[in-house]
């Protein structure tokens, strides 16, 4: 479904993304870890094209993203819940997932299906949206997202500035998300959970591809896992 | 008591007045956090629409400006604003004084620097009797205006899609585009909405002063800058409590004030603002804008 | 002018000399020539002098004034009617006072008090209007302009009215105009590298940052603005002893948007910039002028006579600018500060003031806490905390934990002077600074950091913290030498000439860590400084840290969710929880604390640390 070839990302001429190819097919999740500064966020924001790649080719479905405009690839089938979830803090609750219902026609049946998998979202339906917890603003994100009912679902690092049991919170959802067959792309910090919740995982490391593999492979490779994911959490 | 009363509607009519320029310039602010100093020459052509059209139908040339201050809007923002967009806040400002300077002095060189007169219809100039007072229709006219087109605003901010997508932008264009908000949409609708405001007040200016000149949209645009200011940043309401409080507080001004200092008048309604911001230095209604917060 | 450290005697001259040879040659243009021509290089020269003046204020600032041309008119009215035979002015302005109708000085003496009473009126006038917010300021001084307008146009019998000043003797020469000017490009740049200079850049470059190291924004504007009110009226003397008129609408918004156009073109945050600025576009108005007069254009078109052409294509050159070169020609650097070719640029490594060696020269007494009692705030119906009190002690590290929402970062902007709370008060060494600005707190031994970084891209690294000692009043040579010391304890030595927003988001982290330490605090709180470093990265934090509690003696407040950070530093560990307190010990007993490993743990995590 979503394939990079080559992809060079570079901001006012510091190029941070050297080189990354990746594959991700259809009910997959993709894991892509490593330390700060690898790159990981500017390759998400080079699919969702927020910035474009300075080489290589990035394809959604055998289409070339490369230079397509955000709300157009949003319009693809491509949802990012971005780092720091970015809710509408001016925006109730409910006109932020109004705000995901893309084609601009009310779905009620949808945000119904929404505030049953995410109760909390129900209770605060009318409350402006900077009045929630981080973990509540994170579940709003990614049910806004999801009412865009996308394609491909890729999260930028949802557990940051989360407590350990909001995070359990946040990831039994994305089990729950992944059951159901949803496509997605999750870069994380924290190698050790990511590498267990993934089929697959890319670690990267100074903009390019270190390591790759499924969580056995991944897990036997000490060297690597040493050098990149740090200690447990 | 006649007399206060006369001048309490002239006074909000002008209020009125100046709450809609205050307006036009607002609706930019929020979704593009800049000022717009060439919403005075989107008032300016507008104007000249009217000038233009002189042997049309009143009806007819209204809607010719309305046309007009639009277009005027969405071309400004697609060639000169949109490279712009990313800047900070002053660098904004000063691109639209750049703008503004170039439509200003295109009229002189193209059109005459001279003012031009307009015909308009008669009952503008006339009055109404309601009791004692003898109130302009001009004021009236003035008056409905500004009440519809706040419930217009209103109603579209808050009732529709498109509203909810100026809002969104608003606050965070990037993830409103990532949602699949069109930005090039978003933005062009509210310039659209701007040029529109703009050209309402053009054709309430040339009825007011039965003329057209270059630069008759400065001293407006100042005004509904200070308006805004005085009001609180970025909110409509503040907008329009600013362009209240200034119209008021210019027209009774010149009602009132002792003849050695009318001509003086314009230094005093443009200190005023200075004053508030003393003690609220964010405005009447202020909310912190351009604080970090962190 | 050596600025010590922060940049080579050879820069600090070629910054100086470029200018200066560019006002000669310009001057050398218009000695032998026309009439015309000399009239037309004393009009560039003081032109000049207001546009330094607008760099002054609006480049160091990154404020834009729009009424620096009304001191340029108050100067020219001033100098005019000192100048005016005492015959003349009691004709053309009968209202005048009678000292001043009947004083007749020569240029010098009638420019300087020029300047004098602009400058006067200029922090008069400034006093409120830079208390107003940054947005505001660019409207109010606009405000302002018309309001000098509109006195100037209708006091007739002080002013003359709309027809204003007839008769000024001509006094300005090209010598004194290029004097002028030469004067005012080193005042200029004297201000721009000075203490105040700087630390009006940090509120430039970012104003909550700046605001947390002990700047005051408001203070520091004001002064900007006073000195530029000076320049802004020598111009405008300058510009009246030369055309011998004067009416009100020489200085209005024409002008501004010409003298603005200028600054903006040559680059605004540079001084190089102005100069610059100032003779491209002249020569380019003039060339424009000539057109509008009816031209030909290459002999071939043949435009008639269009007045407003030359406004127009001041106008482009002004919007052309913002789209494509908004830091323009000069890219806001100063002579000695571009890329010189590879030859030349083997000097031009700052020679970093040599290390002591020794240990830093104050340790902070260790006596003294920072205690916070009763802290309530709520946000609308949200209470955010709720009577929560911590005391950090000198020389130790306290970490702050919590589940996020909890309101540690509220905590600490309230401890910062960030937040004003609902209720509780916070003291430092005993003294109530409850409600204190986060500049005043600062002054007083309290600095912090942000989440964000929010660095001073513009700014060296170098320049960067040492803006720190700067705004908490330490004189630029001693900051200087803070710096170097604390980018050395932070291993960030090899950066210090790096522009800070070239560094990556840890590294600029980092730097406002050193930003905060070069304020020499008491008390520093960091706001999650571990936030996306490598476990190796954090391991080097907690290295530091550690050393500045053991050199410095400073209490540290540490907000983290990294728990191996907090763990290695903190013996002390304060748990909060939905706005209340949940726990304060040792980092074994919190974490064996049931409570809190419900509330905030959860259910997945080890227990043992540090296995």
């Amino acid at each position: 479904m979503l394939e990079l070839r080559g992809v060079k990302v570079a901001y006012g001429g510091v190029e941070v993304v050297h080189r990354v190819d990746l594959e991700l097919g259809s009910g997959e999740v993709l894991g892509m870890i490593g330390p700060n500064g690898a790159g990981k966020s500017s390759v998400l924001r080079s699919i969702c094209g927020l910035v474009r790649p300075s080489s290589g080719e990035v394809r959604f479905e055998g289409r070339v993203l490369n230079g397509m405009a955000p709300e157009r690839i949003a319009r693809l089938g491509i949802a990012l819940v971005p780092e720091g979830r970015h809710v509408f803090k001016t925006l109730t609750v409910a006109e932020n997932l109004r705000m995901g219902e893309m084609d601009g026609r009310e779905d009620r049946a949808a945000v119904e299906r929404m505030f049953t998998r995410f109760p909390i979202l129900r209770e605060r339906a009318g409350e402006h949206a900077d009045r929630l917890s981080g973990g509540e603003q994170q579940q709003l994100a990614i049910a806004r997202a999801l009412l865009g009912r996308p394609k491909l679902l890729m999260l930028d690092e949802p557990s940051l500035g989360l407590a350990p049991k909001t995070i359990d919170l946040i990831y039994e959802l994305l089990a729950g998300l992944r059951e159901e067959g949803t496509t997605m792309l999750l870069v994380e910090q924290n190698a050790t959970r990511t590498i267990d919740f993934c089929d697959r995982c890319l670690v990267l490391g100074s903009g390019i591809v270190r390591a790759s593999g499924r969580r056995e492979e991944l897990r036997d490779d000490s060297e690597v896992v040493h050098a990149y994911l740090g200690g447990a959490r | 008591m006649t007399e206060l009363a006369q001048n309490l509607i002239d006074a909000l009519a002008l209020g009125g007045l100046y709450a809609l320029i205050a307006l036009g310039v607002t609706v930019v602010y929020t979704v593009m956090d800049m000022m717009n100093f060439a919403h005075g020459e989107f008032i300016m052509l507008s104007a000249y629409a009217l000038f233009v059209l002189a042997d049309v139908p009143f009806g007819v040339a209204v809607a010719g400006a309305l046309l007009t201050g639009v277009l005027i809007a969405v071309l400004a923002e697609r060639v000169a604003f949109r490279p712009v967009r990313r800047a900070d806040l002053s660098a904004q400002l000063v691109t639209s004084l750049a703008v503004a300077t170039i439509v200003q002095n295109a009229v002189v060189a193209f059109v005459n620097a001279r003012p031009k007169s307009v015909a308009t219809p008669s009952f503008v100039g006339e009055a109404t009797q309601i009791g004692s007072l003898s109130v302009p229709n001009l004021e009236f006219v003035t008056l409905a205006l500004t009440a519809i087109v706040l419930a217009g605003l209103g109603w579209m901010l808050y009732r529709t899609r498109s509203g909810l997508a100026i809002r969104a932008a608003s606050e965070n264009f990037d993830m409103a585009r990532l949602l699949g908000v069109r930005a090039d949409r978003v933005i062009a609708l509210s310039f659209a909405v701007s040029g529109a405001l703009a050209a309402v007040v053009g054709v309430l200016l040339v009825m007011q002063t039965g003329q057209v000149s270059p630069t008759m949209g400065l001293t407006p645009v100042l005004v509904g800058f200070v308006a805004v200011v005085i009001g609180g940043f970025g909110r409509m309401s503040g907008a329009v409590i600013g362009g209240l409080f200034l119209g008021i507080a210019s027209s009774l001004l010149g009602a009132y004030l002792p003849d050695g200092l009318v001509p003086f008048r314009d230094a005093i309604v443009f200190s005023l603002p200075v004053a508030i911001l003393i003690f609220r230095p964010h405005g009447l209604l202020g909310s912190a804008i351009g604080e970090a917060r962190v | 002018m050596s600025a010590a450290g922060l940049r080579t005697r050879r820069s600090v001259a070629v910054s100086l000399l470029i200018p200066l040879v560019l006002i000669a040659a310009t001057a050398l243009v218009g000695v032998n020539g026309t009439p015309s021509l000399r009239g037309t290089v004393i009009t560039i020269l003081s032109n000049m002098v207001i546009v330094l003046g607008l760099q002054v204020f609006i480049g160091n600032s990154g404020v834009y004034s729009f009424g620096q041309l009304g001191f340029a008119a108050a100067g020219a009215y001033v100098a005019a009617f000192l100048t005016l035979p005492a015959a003349f002015t009691a004709l053309q302005v009968p209202g005048l006072p009678d000292l001043i109708a009947n004083a007749q000085l020569g240029p010098l003496p009638s420019t300087l008090i020029a300047a004098i009473a602009c400058g006067l009126l200029a922090a008069v006038v400034g006093l409120p209007l830079m208390r107003t917010s940054t947005l505001a300021v660019p409207i109010s001084t606009f405000a302002f302009l018309i309001v000098v307008y509109n006195v100037l146009a209708n006091w007739e019998e002080v002013t003359g009215g709309v027809s204003g000043l007839v008769s000024i003797p001509r006094t300005t020469s090209i010598e004194s105009a290029a004097l002028w000017a030469s004067v005012a490009v080193v005042v200029a740049l004297a201000f721009k590298w000075s203490a105040s200079g700087y630390r009006l850049q940090a509120t430039r470059e970012d104003e909550v940052a700046a605001r947390s190291l002990g700047i005051s924004v408001n203070g520091e504007r004001l002064l900007a603005f006073a000195l530029s009110g000076v320049l802004c009226g020598v111009g405008g003397a300058l510009a009246v002893h030369q055309s011998g008129v004067l009416n009100p609408a020489t200085f209005y918004f024409a002008a501004t948007v010409t003298t603005v156009t200028m600054m903006v073109l040559g680059g605004a945050r540079s001084v190089f910039g102005a100069v610059l600025g100032t003779v491209a576009l002249s020569t380019v108005n003039e060339i424009l002028r000539n057109v509008e007069g009816g031209a030909s254009v290459l002999g071939v078109v043949s435009i008639g006579n269009t007045p407003g052409l030359a406004a127009i294509g001041v106008g482009l050159i002004l919007l052309a600018t913002m789209i494509a070169m908004p830091d323009g020609i000069s890219g806001g650097r100063e002579a000695g500060e571009l890329p010189w070719p590879r030859r030349l640029r083997r000097a031009r490594a700052a020679a970093l003031p040599a290390l002591s060696g020794a240990a830093p020269t104050e340790k902070v007494p260790r006596e003294g806490e920072l205690r916070a009692e009763g802290i309530s705030v709520a946000f609308g119906g949200l209470r955010v905390l709720r009577s929560v009190d911590l005391t950090l002690r000198r020389g130790e590290a306290l970490g702050l934990i919590g589940p996020n929402g909890a309101g540690k970062t509220t905590l600490v902007n309230v401890l910062s002077g960030f937040l004003v709370p609902d209720s509780g008060t916070v003291s430092l060494d005993g003294v109530d600074v409850s409600g204190r600005s986060p500049s005043r707190l600062a002054r007083a031994g309290l600095s912090r950091t942000f989440q964000s970084a929010l660095p001073f891209p513009h700014l060296s690294c170098l320049e960067s913290v040492a803006v720190g000692a700067m705004g908490v009043g330490v004189g630029r040579r001693r900051a200087v030498a803070t710096a170097a010391e604390v980018l050395d304890r932070l291993d960030l030595r090899q950066l210090s000439s790096a522009p800070a927003g070239s560094l990556p988001p840890a590294g600029q982290r980092l730097l406002g860590v050193a930003r905060a330490l070069a304020t020499r605090p008491h008390y520093l709180l960091l706001d999650e400084p571990a936030a996306g470093l490598s476990e190796g990265e954090g391991e080097q934090l907690v290295e530091i840290l550690g050393g500045v509690l053991d050199d410095f003696g400073c209490g540290i407040l540490l907000i983290e969710h990294e728990m191996s950070v907090v763990m290695s530093l903190c013996p002390r560990v304060q748990v909060i929880d939905d706005g209340t307190t949940l726990r304060v010990g040792s980092p074994t007993e919190v974490q064996a604390d049931p409570a809190v490993v419900e509330a905030y743990l959860g259910s997945s995590y080890p227990v043992a640390i540090g296995a």
